[in-house]
């Protein structure tokens, strides 16, 4: 028996066409009628592709077809194909063309119902854009997290960080081709407001923080759309733009102008001019230099500002190449002194105080000394401000504090002089510091030496830089047992209401006024009113700078009760310093 | 549709840019030069019909779009490549790194674009550009009554074809091996892939393509040009051709019998034939 293949292809599982070369239909099957609803007479002559979707009319046309013609065949594309009603069936589509033995080629094709499959498709699909978006909000959320650390939330401007991230971006980006005479470079406007502390503490915080949003949207409105400006912190702010070395000076003057408008504070006009530091980066910056670069231009453009604002308010300074550089020194500077720290190249020296009416030593005041592999013994007027400005200082005094309090309890080991007292320095930030009490009571603690044998020497300025907070640091030094003086006293500012409240022992009298005590009546007037002052308020008035017999008299004549000075002993190492015998007398 | 063995061998360069766009050519060095650039959904294969039409007595060179064929799909940029201007550059890249000069370029489709760009950029580079099956915008603009075939409404379901195809168009870019006894003069190219496609890629072309409007460029081409149009191409409507030929300056318009988008391939014969009469000698 003959297999019936007229009724094999009717109704085959599958549904069935032959299409010409021209795409157009010759033949249909029952099965595909059924499935479509179509009659197959209608179906006859008719495109191929007019069954599809446009859209996969396109994906046909373009992919399937030429696969088709030059393959010879396709499978499994996913087409929907439209039935009679309208009503789309997916299905996968595979296909053949035929040429050999034929008058002419044929293209047969095959549709297998794919509901389900397509169904899977599009749910896998629709996993596939949910886990793409997922991807996109967290990169977002990342991004709005990175927005808000890199923001000052009073201004909305950059904070240090986000300059930094700007400023590294900026100079990393830079190509070594995009050099040459009058080309825009990364520059740095440094500007620091004049008047900014007088408002603050005459019209209070909120019109302190009025009068830095004004000024942040001014400097955003006067600066190019490319520019980052930022708040560094404080009354501190900074323009970063690409700029010619010839537009400099524009963009300055125009940021000090608009500055120099007044702002109207609570009915209240007030003007704050500002000062400008500029400096442009040297580019191009190797990748693995763009921090220390970054850090090289913010200091050279601040200092600039420094230089801008001596000169008086209102003014620009550009950071000069090739002059002395004292940033670029300074950054070296710090560290080789924090190699300095780790390395114990630095030394404390020992100047002896003197009791006036005996002649004796009463204490020491350690001081101390780098011994620089290169420079030799550095003072620390080389170094001690650098470390105070950038926080080196916390580990240097630290370091300080312990060795001077270790050589008391070694001197008193050896027998050389009991009871003496050790003075150290404590500068404005270690007092700031919240972990300077504990510091000194561990190290007290560890060496196991009386706290009435440390004195802790403080300036004016720094006590006066906040009242508040150092009353309540020296009240719970006091409460250690430590002794306090107060250092270059007649420098500074003193209010007198906080003085009487500081639990003080001891003023030390500034030596540039027992400099001039000898031949200048005013000096000698104010160095007899600060030993009235410190013995009226119950203090140990001790004078500084001492340099003569003349000035020792003149000071034993006013009844002061300690100094010391080159005329007794320079600062000596510990080992040097002249035991027991009073000295100079 | 016979394909005789190509009489040249043919090489393919070191070059980064020939490499990364799996440039290939064949035919006479001193030739003069024709570039073939394939169309939207396939790759350089697309010219094997046409290819001994000219392989004789030109310097034939074939490339692979980025992110068709067996470019390279790692330098695949999509910032580069979000409008047709990074393809242009590559045709220019291609020329520079052949030093090609004086050529005809025959393009395809979305590729008709690339190289009005190209020839608009360094008309001394070209001698001539064929366009087949060209689109410069595939939407309607009733302000001007341009008919570029498709509705705002069409072009949504070509994006949602794109994507409900996903996992189809991924599977075709494993390599396919072709038993195809009916065509064996194709066999042995065909046992590597065929119209290999990145779906991420032919997603952003795809959607370039149908949404810029390039009608603006025409005006600007310099080069001579011949405008090839088939019959009944689903991509393209019989008025395009006419436009394209009101507004390219002394363009040649050739109509074909052949029928669909890509008569190169239902019509290799006739396509070769209708070039190669209008080809301009120096």
């Amino acid at each position: 028996m003959t297999p019936d293949y007229a009724d094999l292809w009717e109704h085959a599982p599958g549904s069935h066409l032959l299409l010409d070369d021209d795409g157009l239909i010759t033949a249909a099957n029952a099965t595909f009628c059924e499935w479509t609803g179509h009659a197959a007479a209608d179906l006859l002559g008719r495109p191929f592709t007019s069954l599809l979707p446009i859209g996969d009319r396109v994906l046909h046309t373009t992919h399937a077809l030429p696969q088709l013609m030059v393959t010879g065949r396709i499978a499994e594309a996913s087409v929907q194909v439209i039935g009679a009603d309208g009503q789309r069936h997916p299905a996968l589509m595979g296909a053949t063309r035929v040429t050999a033995g034929l008058p002419a080629p044929e293209t047969r094709v095959v549709l297998v119902d794919a509901q389900q499959r397509r169904r899977y498709e599009e749910e896998l699909l629709t996993a596939r854009r949910r886990a793409e978006e997922s991807q996109a909000r967290i990169a977002a959320a990342e991004a709005a997290l990175t927005e808000l650390v890199h923001h000052d939330s009073l201004t909305g401007l950059l904070n240090r960080p986000g300059l930094l991230h700007a400023l590294h971006g900026r100079l990393g980006r830079w190509g070594a081709d995009a050099t040459g005479p009058g080309t825009a470079v990364p520059t740095v406007f440094f500007i620091d407001l004049d008047g900014f502390k007088a408002v603050n503490d005459g019209l209070g915080h909120s019109s302190g923080d009025e009068l830095l949003r004004v000024v942040a949207r001014r400097l955003e409105d006067a600066s190019r759309a490319g520019a980052d400006v930022a708040r560094l912190a404080g009354d501190e702010f900074v323009v970063l733009d690409d700029v010619s070395p010839a537009g400099t000076r524009r963009v300055a003057a125009r940021l000090l102008d608009v500055l120099a408008e007044p702002v109207v504070l609570q009915g209240v006009e007030v003007v704050v001019a500002a000062s400008i530091g500029s400096c442009a980066a040297e580019v191009p910056v190797a990748p693995a230099d763009v921090e220390g670069a970054a850090d090289l231009v913010l200091l050279r453009a601040d200092t600039a500002m420094y230089r801008a604002k001596a000169q008086g308010s209102g003014r620009w300074e550009a950071h000069v190449p090739g002059s002395p550089d004292p940033a670029a020194d300074r950054l070296v500077l710090l560290e080789q002194l924090r190699g300095a720290i780790r390395d114990g190249e630095l030394r404390v020296h020992y100047q002896p105080r003197m009791d006036l009416p005996t002649g004796g030593v009463s204490g020491v005041e350690a001081l101390v000394r780098w011994q620089h592999p290169t420079r030799g013994l550095l003072q620390p007027d080389a170094f001690i401000d650098a470390a105070e400005e950038s926080g080196v200082i916390r580990d240097l005094g630290a370091w300080v504090l312990s060795e001077a309090v270790e050589q008391a309890v070694r001197w008193d080991a050896a027998g050389v002089a009991p009871g003496l007292q050790v003075a150290v320095n404590v500068s404005a930030r270690q007092l700031a510091d919240t972990d300077l009490v504990a510091r000194v009571a561990g190290v007290l603690a560890r060496a196991g030496l009386p706290a009435s044998r440390l004195v802790l020497e403080i300036t004016e300025t720094a006590l006066m830089h906040d009242p508040e907070s150092a009353l309540t640091t020296l009240q719970a030094l006091r409460a250690l047992g430590v002794l306090l003086a107060v250092d270059d006293f007649g420098t500074g500012y003193s209010s007198f209401t906080y003085l009487k409240q500081f639990p003080v022992d001891e003023l030390k009298i500034d030596r540039s006024f027992v400099a001039g005590m000898t031949t200048d009546a005013g000096d000698r007037a104010i160095v007899a009113s600060c030993v009235h002052l410190a013995h009226a308020m119950g203090l140990v008035a001790v004078a500084e700078g001492v340099e003569s017999p003349d000035e020792r008299d003149a000071l034993v004549a006013l009844g002061c009760d300690q100094a010391q000075g080159y005329w007794f002993s320079r600062p000596v190492p510990a080992d040097e310093v002249p035991f027991p015998a009073a000295v100079g007398v | 549709m016979s394909i005789d063995a190509a009489p040249h061998p043919t090489r393919t360069a070191a070059g980064p840019v020939t490499a990364r766009l799996n440039v290939t050519w064949t035919g006479p060095e001193d030739g003069p030069v024709v570039l073939f650039a394939h169309g939207f959904g396939c790759d350089q294969g697309m010219w094997d019909g046409v290819l001994p039409h000219f392989s004789d007595d030109h310097r034939v060179v074939r490339y692979d779009l980025m992110g068709y064929g067996q470019s390279d799909f790692s330098a695949y940029d999509p910032v580069r490549y979000s409008t047709l201007d990074g393809h242009a550059d590559d045709i220019l890249a291609i020329c520079a790194e052949l030093d090609l000069r004086d050529v005809t370029i025959v393009a395809h489709s979305v590729s008709t674009m690339m190289a009005v760009m190209a020839a608009i950029r360094e008309p001394g580079r070209f001698r001539q550009v064929v366009l087949v099956a060209a689109n410069p915008y595939f939407l309607q603009d009733p302000a001007t009554g341009y008919d570029g075939g498709f509705s705002d409404a069409d072009m949504t379901e070509v994006a949602g074809a794109l994507d409900s195809n996903y996992f189809t168009w991924a599977e075709a870019m494993a390599p396919v091996i072709m038993g195809t006894p009916e065509a064996p003069e194709h066999g042995e190219r065909l046992t590597a892939s065929f119209c290999r496609v990145n779906p991420d890629v032919a997603r952003q072309l795809l959607g370039i393509m149908f949404t810029t409007d390039y009608r603006p460029l025409l005006p600007q081409v310099t080069v001579p040009t011949v405008v090839l149009q088939a019959r009944a191409d689903a991509l393209v409507p019989a008025s395009t051709a006419g436009y394209l030929h009101a507004h390219l300056a002394g363009s040649t318009l050739v109509q074909l019998q052949a029928l669909g988008h890509c008569p190169h391939i239902s019509a290799p014969e006739e396509t070769a034939a209708a070039i190669r009469a209008h080809l301009l000698t120096t």
